[in-house]
């Protein structure tokens, strides 16, 4: 894109460098301070302060590796269960021709009009009804339902537009619906699932008032509510709360490092649907 | 498309087993919760015991006797007429300065910084900010002494005056994500040719180049912000949950939260069923005004 003036930059940048502080500022400030114990804390509040506490590591690891455990797995499932699902559903929607498709996926779709507010309370005395109340599939099973939609959705868009020449061949070879959808469709979309599973990731990772309400036992919980819980553990000492906070965000931050751009384009596929 | 000659199970129903999954799972998990809700929100019920059928019985008691519910009415427009004006705005003006730089490595690394923090877990933000306002040992009163502004520290989430204002300030100066990503993409996308076109005519850079051209041209990522926005507002209230749990007494009630509180404090399923249905004919009616009568990129497009 062409011409811009250029002492317009010299502003920006200080504009946007300053921006960038103020919102990096806390990070930083809970990284520094996940490392002092209470007098650092209290003597060094606004700097950096030696030695490293870095026991504070295994104390905080030690309370949140059961939710960590929990949260990996649980995402894990839902978001390969949501894959699945949604790219068989999908690859039908798109490639083939059976009454009531149009119907059926106006169904599909139509949820992503449905607000969560809404079904809150009905899905939870339903998980009760259904006995999976304090499982981990009180989560799996609707996270998989919920994060297939977006899915189905951005997916019929991609098969639909994979060359039908290369299912023609296929069928040539004596290849079935089912290997055309395995051998062919899948491994094509292969990008496009990774934003999907990213986009379910984050959702799935952070989500909070589901977990609170169908977990009760401690050892099941998930991460998001045991941080809310973490917090009353240690009401002073910050430095292991915090090494605790850092933890948490490790898993998420480097799977952004490796797939940086799988995740850019995971955080703005929401958007699509509009 | 793909004939039905094809395998040996399409003659018997092999398409179906495809979309079979999907359709038991949002049989069970989506559509019945949602008849449910809009079953329930009519009846008084426990979530235990058989419900009794009561018509409108808890929309007239929200509407007129519910001092939460009707006190979390004006509370949520002003969090979300706030959020909205925010965030519509302020990641704008940054894409737009981000979008103006010539060097693409420059822009792309602040593009990258500006979605790092997206990756921090939601709970820990909250938690950041909880400590940012904490009266004590928080960021923010520290710094007030600091400056010598001692006399302005004080209980941030716990003074009912600045309790709505403090929650409504989280992750300032709310440029990071989602937003920002968004007008990006949209700005990505305009055609350089009609830059070229626009400096014949004399509309080259700066404020009245975005005015005339990049604004126009990003209005539908701005109608996607605004709708999310609204929506988000309308649903949210983990983050009140966590830092004030409404109070300090009903100055940071939002609906969500009185849905919330009737259902698991309360057992007043029918009644938190009767808010959720509200607050989705809200939802939708804001939606299906939006793309009514908000001009998208489509209709400016050149």
């Amino acid at each position: 894109m062409n011409r811009k003036i250029a002492k317009l930059n010299i502003p920006t940048h200080i504009f946007l460098l300053f921006v960038i502080v103020i919102t990096y500022f806390p990070f930083l400030f809970l990284l520094m301070t996940s490392f002092k114990d209470v007098s650092q804390f209290r003597h060094d509040y606004w700097s950096f302060s030696l030695p490293l506490h870095l026991e504070n590591y295994p104390t905080a690891w030690n309370v949140v590796k059961v939710y960590m455990l929990n949260t990996v797995v649980i995402t894990s499932l839902s978001v390969l269960g949501a894959l699945l699902t949604a790219s068989l559903s999908a690859f039908a929607f798109a490639r083939f021709n059976f009454p009531g498709k149009t119907l059926l996926f106006y169904a599909v779709i139509g949820l992503l009009m449905i607000p969560r507010v809404l079904t809150l309370v009905p899905a939870f005395v339903w998980i009760k009804q259904l006995h999976l109340l304090n499982t981990h599939w009180a989560l799996i099973l609707p996270y998989i339902s919920g994060g297939q939609v977006m899915g189905i959705y951005i997916l019929r868009g991609f098969f639909a537009s994979t060359p039908i020449d290369l299912y023609d061949s296929a069928k040539m070879d004596g290849a079935n619906i089912f290997q055309m959808y395995w051998r062919i469709g899948l491994p094509l979309a292969k990008a496009i699932l990774g934003v999907i599973a990213i986009m379910n990731l984050l959702w799935i990772w952070n989500d909070y008032i589901w977990p609170l309400v169908t977990l009760s036992d401690n050892y099941k919980r998930t991460i998001t509510v045991g941080l809310s819980y973490f917090q009353g553990m240690y009401s002073t000492a910050y430095g292991p709360q915090f090494a605790g906070y850092i933890i948490a965000s490790i898993p998420l931050f480097f799977l952004f490092l490796i797939t940086m751009r799988y995740f850019v384009a995971g955080l703005t596929a929401g958007a699509i649907k509009m | 498309m793909i004939k039905n000659k094809i395998g040996n199970l399409t003659e018997k129903g092999g398409y179906y087993l495809f979309i079979i999954p999907t359709f038991l799972l949002i049989s069970i998990f989506n559509y019945y919760p949602i008849f449910s809700a809009f079953y329930h929100a009519f009846f008084r019920w426990d979530g235990v015991n058989t419900p009794t059928f009561i018509g409108l019985g808890h929309f007239r008691e929200l509407f007129t006797v519910d001092r939460a519910f009707l006190t979390s009415l004006p509370n949520m427009a002003k969090l979300g007429g706030f959020s909205l004006a925010v965030a519509v705005t302020i990641p704008l003006f940054a894409a737009l300065l981000i979008s103006n730089l010539r060097n693409n490595r420059i822009q792309y690394i602040y593009r990258i910084l500006f979605v790092i923090p997206m990756v921090v877990p939601w709970m820990v933000t909250i938690m950041i900010w909880r400590f940012i306002y904490d009266p004590i040992n928080g960021l923010l009163n520290n710094f007030l002494n600091t400056i010598g502004l001692d006399v302005l520290a004080q209980s941030w989430l716990g003074n009912p005056r600045f309790s709505l204002l403090a929650i409504m300030f989280i992750n300032f100066p709310w440029i990071a994500g989602f937003n920002l990503l968004i007008y990006l993409a949209g700005l990505d996308n305009i055609s350089p040719a009609i830059f070229d076109s626009a400096a014949i005519d004399g509309v080259s850079s700066g404020i009245s180049r975005w005015m005339k051209i990049d604004i126009p041209l990003i209005m539908g990522q701005m109608k996607i912000i605004v709708v999310l926005t609204v929506i988000d507002q309308i649903e949210r209230f983990q983050a009140i949950l966590i830092l004030t749990n409404g109070g300090p007494g009903f100055s940071t009630y939002v609906p969500g939260l009185v849905l919330y509180k009737n259902a698991f404090m309360y057992s007043k399923m029918g009644n938190a069923s009767a808010i959720g249905l509200f607050l989705f004919l809200l939802i939708f009616l804001i939606t299906v005004l939006n793309i009514k009568y908000i001009k998208s990129s489509a209709e400016y497009g050149t």
